[in-house]
């Protein structure tokens, strides 16, 4: 198909984030990756985050240095990596209590930047080949989880409609001419009058019948 | 003025209303000229295929233009955050394509009780009926026929789409109850049909389609409009209608791309930008004459702006129902609760509309109630008790049309081309509260008795940040009976202007229970029609005809 579209790209966010993503230290990284694997702590058959490289996938949506954080989640390069290194070796060497404790700060004193952070991350986890791999496995309602929606989408594994229920419906509905004045609940607020105080409201039919056709 | 084209009609945005407006009189072998401030979307434009496909959501296909902040959108103030879409299609690029009707008795609410803004509207189910079937045979409807809570419908041009574990297990419990249900019907191929694919139940609707399953009108109605011969000119944002001894002449737009300034003279201008691109346009078209906007002498154009009553409620339940599969719009209805029963201390009724989920990423964090898995070690636990097991009930009601709910200019926020943003103000009115409310608890009956709900959530009344968000938005230019109660007369036609149109979700006197665009594009077509079948009437009135003297199709 011949693209017709003449609007300039650099005006959208990019899809998929942006390519290279931001290249964290190896400090940033091992925060993020600390933060995250408390976010989301791996077991029970699940990887941890830090095992399936959530860090690539955030730093695609980092508003790479001279772009403006406008899109979700909002973090600008120079941002997020000032974040990370005000947590810090100290916070990448903690123990997981201490990381908690930490985090919990954080939700409090800051919401709006921690509920980004976990949110990016809950995106990053969810979307790793090998987390959807143990949904599969583990879940019975993901069995049939895929990657992506396209391009297979689910017709294979998709079950129709139960005729018997079908043939059980019962229903009707109001016809054009058995519509009749409704009685107006009396406690009602109800300005309603004047905006069309004009029209002959009262009046059982104040329109000529309806014809068929 | 840079340059100018003539033409017959005039038609303003290329989304619903103006792609069925534009293929329909370009059939009639009308000259047309359509105005779009969007671009065409790239099928690669859509997210389906990428691994962070949830989080695109957020981004470029958020549903608020505020968000996008693309720069063919226009920013909206006020006290909510209406859900638009910029681009040839318009919202429907971006919409599920629930399909369903009006009810006979959705146009006679005036005679039924008149309460707030209502009035009837001036045509009848009946009288709309065959415009709903030239409407659904072009988008390509799925549908089971056979409904006994609604007319009788054409049959489809495939089956309606399956309704998988999600759709088995709520219609069980509506069938418990006793209750009306039905499959539903979406504007979604289950059969291919010209270019577009059919459906593959992926079930990521809400980001577009990009296998074109989804009757968008870039891929319904505009291949074959551009085929007719329609000039449609994309990036094309128009700054002004004019109007001159009583009759609009046209429009002059603003190219985006090069800045340059065009007009367009025609003999019919159609105003399709929705329900606030609409009053938007007229308001920023004063001018001699119509000091207050065109077809505004009444001062009703951008009032009674409707936006549906919502509530949606998640129910997780103890089994596996698998919602990431099949369409995202509703999967089936009920509309056991659909008329007015005064003695639940409201009128008007709602639809109940059973959807489904998203992917992973979207059911840790909330799926549509924000309830999001925690944090830390009751992560997993609650993740694998959620994923997969849930459904989603919409409370879709209908709200009053009050004429303090209304689109202005706001004289401070500009788009990108200096023009003046909308002002959107909306507060729910007491008796739509109640109906929600009310409704709020017929979900739960509904969810319980499917079965073992272990969890639920609820937006509360009117989405999540208080007024609804404006899934839906109409009514603010709406046809009606007299000079005094609408914009236009029953054919659309302003009652200022006769050769000036109004052919979206703006014109619905109403907004129903069920979602609009069916209707909306019905109306248009029959709209259409009329200019068609009327062009020569229409270029020697100099006033507009009241529905009783309006020649007939």
């Amino acid at each position: 198909m011949t693209d017709l579209n003449l609007t300039s790209r650099d005006a959208r966010p990019p899809l998929g984030g942006w390519l290279p993503g931001v290249r964290l230290t190896e400090l940033q990284t091992a925060v993020l990756n600390a933060v995250a694997d408390e976010l989301i702590p791996g077991g029970d058959g699940f990887p941890a985050p830090s095992e399936v490289d959530v860090v690539s996938f955030i730093a695609r949506y980092v508003a790479p240095a001279g772009w403006e954080p406008r899109w979700f989640p909002f973090f600008g390069e120079d941002h997020l990596r000032a974040r990370l290194e005000g947590l810090g070796q100290d916070f990448a060497d903690a123990t997981s209590t201490e990381q908690v404790r930490v985090l919990e700060g954080l939700e409090r004193e800051d919401p709006e930047f921690f509920t980004r952070l976990r949110d990016v991350v809950y995106h990053a986890y969810y979307s790793r080949p090998e987390v959807i791999r143990a949904m599969n496995r583990l879940l019975p309602a993901a069995k049939d989880y895929r990657d992506s929606p396209q391009p297979y989408g689910y017709s294979d594994v998709m079950d129709d409609w139960d005729d018997e229920l079908l043939a059980r419906v019962r229903g009707t509905y109001t016809r054009t001419e058995d519509v009749r004045r409704a009685e107006i609940p009396a406690d009602l607020p109800h300005s309603g009058r004047t905006a069309q105080a004009q029209l002959p409201l009262e009046t059982a039919d104040p329109l000529p019948a309806p014809s068929a056709g | 003025m840079a340059a100018h084209t003539e033409t017959d009609v005039l038609v303003i945005g290329a989304g619903a209303g103006g792609g069925a407006m534009s293929k329909r009189l370009s059939d009639g072998g009308l000259k047309v000229v359509c105005l779009e401030q969007g671009d065409w979307i790239h099928p690669m434009s859509h997210p389906h295929t990428y691994d962070g496909w949830e989080i695109e959501r957020q981004r470029s296909w958020s549903f608020e233009p505020n968000v996008r902040q693309l720069p063919e959108d226009y920013p909206t103030t006020g006290n909510t955050t209406p859900y638009i879409y910029t681009g040839v299609g318009g919202s429907t690029l971006h919409y599920a394509g629930a399909w369903p009707r009006f009810k006979p008795v959705d146009f006679r609410k005036g005679t039924e009780h008149g309460v707030e803004g209502t009035i009837d509207w001036p045509i009848s189910y009946e009288e709309l009926e065959p415009f709903y079937a030239i409407n659904d045979a072009e988008i390509g409807v799925a549908r089971r026929t056979g409904d006994p809570g609604n007319p009788a419908r054409p049959e489809g041009w495939g089956p309606a789409s399956r309704g998988g574990k999600v759709g088995h297990k709520m219609a069980t419990g509506f069938d418990k109850l006793g209750w009306h249900w039905w499959p539903a019907d979406n504007a979604i191929l289950t059969r291919a049909k010209d270019a577009r694919l059919a459906c593959n139940d992926c079930g990521f609707c809400l980001a577009g389609c990009p296998r074109h399953s989804i009757a968008s009108t870039d891929v319904s109605y505009w291949p074959k409009a551009l085929r007719n011969g329609v000039d449609l000119r994309v990036n094309a944002r128009v700054e002004q209608i004019h109007a001159k001894n009583g009759r609009a002449t046209g429009a002059t737009y603003i190219d985006r791309v090069t800045g340059q300034r065009h007009e367009v003279r025609a003999g019919v201008v159609v105003v399709a930008a929705n329900s606030i691109g609409t009053p938007r346009l007229l308001l920023m078209s004063a001018q001699k004459g119509h000091p207050d906007g065109l077809a505004n002498s009444n001062g009703l154009v951008g009032t009674h702006l409707m936006f549906h009553s919502w509530s949606f409620v998640d129910f997780w339940f103890d089994e596996p129902l698998e919602g990431f599969k099949g369409p995202e719009p509703a999967v089936l209805y009920s509309q056991e609760f659909y008329d007015t029963d005064p003695s639940r201390g409201f009128v008007n009724g709602f639809s109940l509309q059973v959807g489904t989920a998203l992917g992973a990423a979207t059911s840790a964090l909330g799926t549509n109630t924000g309830n999001i898995a925690p944090w830390g070690t009751g992560h997993r636990k609650f993740f694998n008790e959620h994923f997969g097991r849930h459904a989603l009930i919409y409370v879709q009601g209908e709200d009053l049309p009050v004429r303090t709910n209304r689109v202005t200019l706001d004289p401070e926020v500009k788009d990108s081309s200096g023009l003046p943003a909308p002002h959107v103000h909306y507060e729910l009115h007491e008796n739509d509260r109640r109906l929600v409310q009310w409704g709020v608890q017929r979900a739960q009956d509904a969810a319980e008795a499917a079965g073992a709900v272990i969890d639920t959530a609820t937006t509360g009344i009117g989405g999540i940040d208080g007024p609804p968000p404006g899934w839906h938005i109409m009514g603010t230019c709406r046809m009606g009976n007299t000079p005094e109660d609408s914009v236009t007369n029953k054919w659309n036609q302003t009652w200022d202007l006769p050769n000036l149109f109004i052919a979206d979700a703006s014109s619905l006197t109403t907004g129903a229970a069920v979602n609009p665009t069916s209707t909306l594009q019905a109306v248009a077509v029959r709209c259409a029609e009329y200019i068609k079948r009327r062009h020569r009437d229409i270029a020697s009135q100099t006033k507009t005809p009241s529905n009783a003297e309006a020649p007939d199709l």
